[in-house]
Parts: C-alpha cells; structure tokens; sequence
C-alpha cells in the first residue's frame, strides 16, 4: 500500500512573490519607480511615467510650490530644476500626458516653467532642459532621448553640482571634461554616445565613460532623496472637563506653547502667526489669529499675546479641545551694540501694544502717520516700530500738510476731537469775541487774530469727508492764543484747538 | 562721560529692563554720573539743567494754557527721536496734534500715541505698561487737560512709584500739566510763566489784513533740587518764532 507524503498530497507552491502575483492578476500593485525605468530603458512597451521635472526660468520657489501639490517626493537639483515622484498619480491624474496637462495648468499661472514627464529622473531633467513644451515619454527612455543635444547632458552635471540655495556655484562635475571628449570625437547627440560599444568605453574612459553613457540613455545614477517638507508646529489638548476660565486656560496654553518653542528652536525658526482654535461645548469652534511683528519664540509672551487676545474676544462658552498652530518664519538674527541706544524688543513691544489695545482700545495707540491730505486732523495709526526708519514708511505723496502752513510760527495745537461749538460775534469780517458754554474753556474778547485761511476738500464726496472753513488764529483777553474756524457748509463757528 | 560708562548704563539698564538687575555684582549705589542727561533741544533750559533731562527721574513740565508746555514737550520728543530713541506719549485727553507735531521736528516713526479720551486714572495705567516694558528713552504723560482735582485725587504714592519703576533705568518720565502735580527728588520742574497781561503770541504784519501769528515766547523757570542753580529763572525769554 502507498501512503502518499505531505509532498505528495500538498499542490506546488509557485516561487513568486506577492508583489508579482498582485502585479500579475489584479494589476493593483504597481512596479517600482526603479524597476519602471529598467523596464522603459530595455526597450519594452509603455510604461508608467515615474518621475516629471519642472524646470523655471524665473523662480524655482515657484516650481517647488507646484511640485508640492502633486507630490510629498521631491528633489531639488540646482537653482533652477525640481523632479518630482509622480508614481502614485497614475489612477488619480490618469497616464503621462494627464500628469503633464495637470502640471503645465498649475503652472499656467506662473509661467516659465517647462515640464517633462518619464519614467527615470535623467530622462525628465534631460528633456526639461532641452525642450521648451511640455515632454512626455510613456515608452523607451534611451529613444526618447538619443536626438537631444550633448550640451544637454553638460547641463545637467553642473545642475547636479549646485547646491539649491547657491544658484551661482561654479564648480564643476568630475565627469564634465569627458563630455569635452566626446565633443572632439565628433559626437552631438545623446543618441550617438548610447551607441558606443561599452567595452571599447570602458578600455577609454573607464567607469566615468560607462556612467556619462547611461545618463545619456535616460538611466538614473541614484534613487530620488525627497527634500525634507516642512515641519507643521501644532499643538492640541483635550479637556477632561470643560474650561470656561482664563485663568486655568492660562496654564492649558503654557503646557501646548513650552514645546511648541522648544520645537522652534530646534528648526531655528519663529512664530510669525499664532493660530488659535478652541473647540467648544456647543461644537463650534472659536478662533483666533495672531499676526505677530516678528517672529519670536518666547513661550510666556506668546501666552501673554494669546490670553489678551482672550480677554477682548473671550469665548461664548466652555472650551473642549484646545489647538496652537504657529506659522513658522526664519528666525531673527539680533546683534545688540554697546555703542547704539537699546530699543525696545519686538518680544516687549508686542506686549505692550497687546496690553494698551486691551486698555484704551485697538485702534487708540500706534504711530501717526499723516494722511495724503490737506483734511484737517487727518491721520492714521499704524503699528509702532521704531526700529522701522522714517523712509521705510509709505509716502505721504505730494501734499504735506505741516509743511504747507506758512501762516504761523512754531507753535503746537493741541487738537480738540471733535472741535467746540462756539459762539462769535464778527464785526467787518474778523471775530471780536467768542463765547464758550464749556466751564473752563477759554473765551472772551478777542485781542489779536490772523486770517482767515480758508480750505476745503472732498467736495466730490458730498459725505462726511466733506470740509471748507476759514481758519482763524486769534489772542483772547485770558491770554489764551486758539484756533478758530468758520464752517462754510453749515455756517457755524468751531474752537479747533489751543495753540500752546 | 566716557564710552565705557555709556556702555556700562546700557547694559545695566537692559538687565534691568528684563528683569536681571540681581545678576549685577557690583554694589556700587546708582549715582547721577553713570547717566548722560536727556537734552531737551533748548540750549537754554539744557544749559539751566546741566545738560539736559535726568534720566530715571520723573520730570515734569507745567504751565498755564497757552504758555508753550507742549511745544517743550514737542522739542523734547524732537530731540529724543533725533538720537534714536524711542518715545511715547500718553495722551490723557486725546489732544495731541500729528501735524504740528511733524512741524516741530518730531519723527512719527519713533513716537508710540496712546489717545485716551480723558480718564486719568486709565491713562496713568497705560503709563505704568509702558515704562514697565522699558527700552523707551522718554515717555510723557499729557495731563495738561485733565481738571485738578482728578489728578489730586490720585495719592502722592502714585508718582513716586512711577519714579521707582524708571529708577536706575535710561528712561525720562515727563508730566506735562497745568500745575505741579509730582516728581522725582532727583527730577526737575520746568515751569512756564508768564509776567501778567504779557501777551505770549508774538504778531506779525503791518495791518489787521496781514497780520500772522509769528511764534510763541515763553518764559521758562528751572526747579529742582539737584541743578548748578536750583531753582533757575532763566534771563531772557525764549523765542520760538520763524
């Protein structure tokens, strides 16, 4: 009797991995980018692009932009080109060409920047350098690329030399100067140095020839090493219990803001936003934006900055989750100077400007700026920087009002806002007298007066910007010297200011 | 004054300011001479005052309406901007004139204008944060607008805890008031007056049609306790007329 075995009993199992077998029945597993572009430089039918190349003219923060729209893989090359993994967006976008109608309407905008599509890294960044449309090769590499120029693949080397952040590198590639010999033996397509027997290469040029001769049949000499993105500094917290306070808010903030900052310093970097997102009992969410100055890092400034910012726009109830997310800027280089007198840090000053908002209000403390106008009183509040200089500020334009007031001295008027209603008896055109409701206000006979001065402006507003008065500068017998002024729209009198 | 002691203050006065001053090991009492004076930008009153304002003291400037308080104050925040320094103004009665301001010299760009609409003791807040955060070389507190006796309300504590905030510091706290309201032992008063019925505008022109208010003339007196002459009556009056 034959007892069959285990062997005998169980079926073969086929020696094939799970990739293949994926990749074989289902086609759900897509080959790797490497193997891809084996495939597409033997010479074997359309293969999914891998890698597409965006090269700018202008700006290559530009092309990076729009590289990391499509991709989280990228890699810079140069001051000018960035290639990105483009592997995964087949069942997304669709084939090449989609990709590359895709890239070429994000970067419609932009403009500039030539895109090309393959299945290696050499053969996108050859074809972006070569050719101005947009390229796209579905098929072999080494076909693709065998009319384009040697001074292509010389491009390329130096662009392969130069860091991203040094566009004006100079040095050179160890393999350029063999590209100088395949010019004297009279080569001028890739084409023709793809043709060279290997062997015959080797025997010249060694291993430099045998790798000048694969990038020129569109192989890659390394894998794609993605750029590191950009971190995202955020904190969240989940309550036990709510919190309608913010005082123990105060110390929610500090235990989200210490390793936020922590993690500032480590990347070098500063906080030129604060978001803040507080999830409340009712479901929404209550949220605040911080534009800072500058950008800082200090944990207790930034919860100072933050609970202010509470105080004037608390939230209508309890708060559930609480989420810090900070914009990141370069960080600031600060060299004090022994020899310059200090002034006040950007830390200490958005402080200050947070608590004197919270006190007398927002839109009551900055620095003046005087208005493009003749309009009396016109002025705006801007954010105080006095490490700002004067030139730095927006031009005043053609008119300057404290310059064109020849009729009086140095002499400083303290403005009222708005101005006193008065009463002024006017005899053979110049006031004689003013009269005062105000208890302890100036008023009486009129000793001296000059003018008038009459302006006007804004009339085509017919508003409230509208103005024309005649402005007098009078000496009352309380030795008090102000500032009058005739409404000509309304026929009234005004005190506009004392002169002090 | 020699570099090195400017050198020393500045960095006593940053320590100071961030709240490091117990890091300070030398026991050597705060003294006048470690301080170069704020000039005010009249060479008369500066000459009166030793060379100028003394910084960490609070000073005060007071007059009548009309005496030219605030054109001194103007000069003295002219002169501060011009140095590079930062300053401030706490307008208690929202009077401050931007214009005017520019024409006196003042760089707008170095000015923080606090405006707040006449409640003293809220502008006397505002004064406290700003010479708490410090870096500030003159801050003013106008209160030329605000009735007596709101301001004798506030107890004579108030100023001298302002003098202490500022004391040892770079900083000039100026009071701009109608009468003396309170400053530091070391800090000086610059009282304008005026001899009665004197006009103080100075009038140009031959006829009532040309006439022109020419400029203002004031009549400083120096008061403190601390100056060459402590209490100054300055020889002539001061012009400040085009």
């Amino acid at each position: 009797m034959h007892i069959p075995s285990y062997d005998e009993l169980t079926p073969p199992i086929p020696d094939i991995s799970a990739r293949e077998t994926f990749a074989g029945v289902a086609g759900l597993w897509p080959a790797s980018p490497a193997e891809r572009a084996r495939a597409a430089e033997a010479g074997g039918g359309p293969v999914a692009p891998a890698y597409a190349c965006l090269r700018s003219t202008r700006s290559v923060q530009t092309a990076v932009a729009i590289a990391r729209d499509f991709s989280p893989r990228i890699e810079r090359h140069g001051a000018a080109s960035v290639v990105l993994d483009v592997s995964g967006l087949g069942r997304l976008v669709g084939d090449g060409h989609a990709i590359a109608a895709e890239l070429e309407r994000a970067a419609g905008a932009a403009g500039g920047i030539r895109i090309a599509v393959a299945p290696s890294q050499t053969a996108a960044r050859l074809l972006a350098i070569a050719r101005f449309g947009p390229s796209v090769v579905t098929t072999n590499v080494a076909a693709a690329v065998a009319d384009l120029p040697i001074a292509a693949l010389r491009q390329l080397l130096e662009e392969s030399c130069q860091h991203p952040s040094a566009p004006l590198s100079t040095r050179q590639h160890p393999s350029a100067p063999f590209i100088e010999v395949f010019a004297r033996w009279g080569l001028k397509r890739l084409g023709e140095m793809a043709a060279l027997p290997p062997a015959d290469l080797s025997e010249r040029m060694g291993q430099e020839g045998l790798a000048l001769q694969r990038l020129a049949r569109g192989a890659d000499s390394a894998p794609l090493v993605p750029d590191p993105g950009v971190p995202r500094f955020l904190q969240s917290m989940e309550l036990e219990w709510p919190i309608d306070a913010l005082e123990p808010l105060s110390f929610v903030l500090a235990r989200l803001l210490d390793p936020l900052s922590l993690a500032l310093e480590r990347a070098d970097r500063g906080a030129a936003a604060i978001r803040l997102d507080l999830r409340l009992v009712d479901r929404t969410t209550h949220a605040r934006l911080l534009q800072l100055p500058a950008a800082m890092r200090d944990a207790r400034v930034l919860r100072t900055l933050l609970l202010l910012d509470l105080e004037s726009h608390p939230p209508p109830a309890g708060i559930d989750i609480v989420t810090i997310e900070v914009d990141p800027a370069p960080a600031r280089i600060v060299q004090y100077s022994l020899l310059e007198r200090a002034l006040p840090s950007h830390e200490s000053l958005a402080t200050l400007t947070a608590r004197l908002g919270a006190l007398v209000g927002e839109r009551r403390r900055g620095s003046p700026v005087l208005a493009d106008s003749e309009c009396p009183d016109g002025f705006e509040l801007e954010a105080f920087n006095p490490n700002r200089s004067a030139g730095a500020r927006r031009s005043r334009g053609p008119f300057d009002s404290a310059a064109f007031r020849p009729r009086s001295g140095q002499v400083v008027l303290r403005r009222f806002r708005p101005p006193i209603a008065v009463r002024v008896i006017v005899e053979r055109g110049r006031p004689v007298h003013v009269a005062i409701d105000r208890r302890g206000m100036p008023g009486g006979r009129v000793e001296q007066a000059a003018g008038p001065w009459r302006t006007s402006g804004a009339w085509w507003t017919h508003g409230d910007g509208r103005w024309d008065r005649d402005e007098w500068d009078v000496a009352l017998c309380d030795e008090s010297l102000c500032r009058l002024f005739r409404d000509r729209i309304t026929e009234r009198w005004f005190m506009d200011g004392i002169l002090d | 004054m020699t570099m090195g002691h400017t050198a020393r203050a500045d960095i006593e006065s940053l320590l100071r300011a961030r709240k490091l001053d117990v890091t300070l090991t030398s026991a050597v009492p705060w003294t006048r001479t470690l301080h170069d004076p704020a000039p005010a930008g009249i060479g008369a009153i500066d000459a009166a005052l030793g060379g100028g304002l003394p910084r960490g003291q609070l000073s005060e400037i007071v007059g009548p309406r009309s005496s030219g308080r605030t054109l001194v104050c103007h000069r003295v925040l002219a002169s501060a901007a011009e140095r590079g320094e930062a300053v401030a103004l706490i307008d208690a009665s929202d009077r401050f004139d931007p214009a005017s301001a520019a024409a006196a010299g003042v760089d707008l760009t170095k000015l923080l204008w606090v405006r707040d609409t006449g409640d003293a003791a809220r502008a006397l807040k505002a004064l406290n944060l700003v010479l708490q955060a410090g870096g500030f070389g003159i801050v003013v507190l106008d209160v030329a607008d605000i009735p007596s006796p709101a301001l004798r309300r506030f107890p004579h504590t108030t100023w001298m805890r302002i003098a202490r905030v500022i004391e040892g510091s770079q900083t000039v706290a100026l009071l701009v008031g109608g009468g003396r309201t309170g400053r530091s032992p070391a800090g000086v008063t610059i009282a304008l007056d005026a001899a009665p019925g004197a006009s103080r505008g100075r009038w140009s022109g031959p006829s009532d049609r040309a006439r022109l208010l020419a400029g203002i003339d004031i009549t400083p007196r120096v008061i403190g306790s601390q100056l060459p002459i402590p209490n100054a009556q300055l020889p002539r009056t001061l012009d400040f007329g085009v």
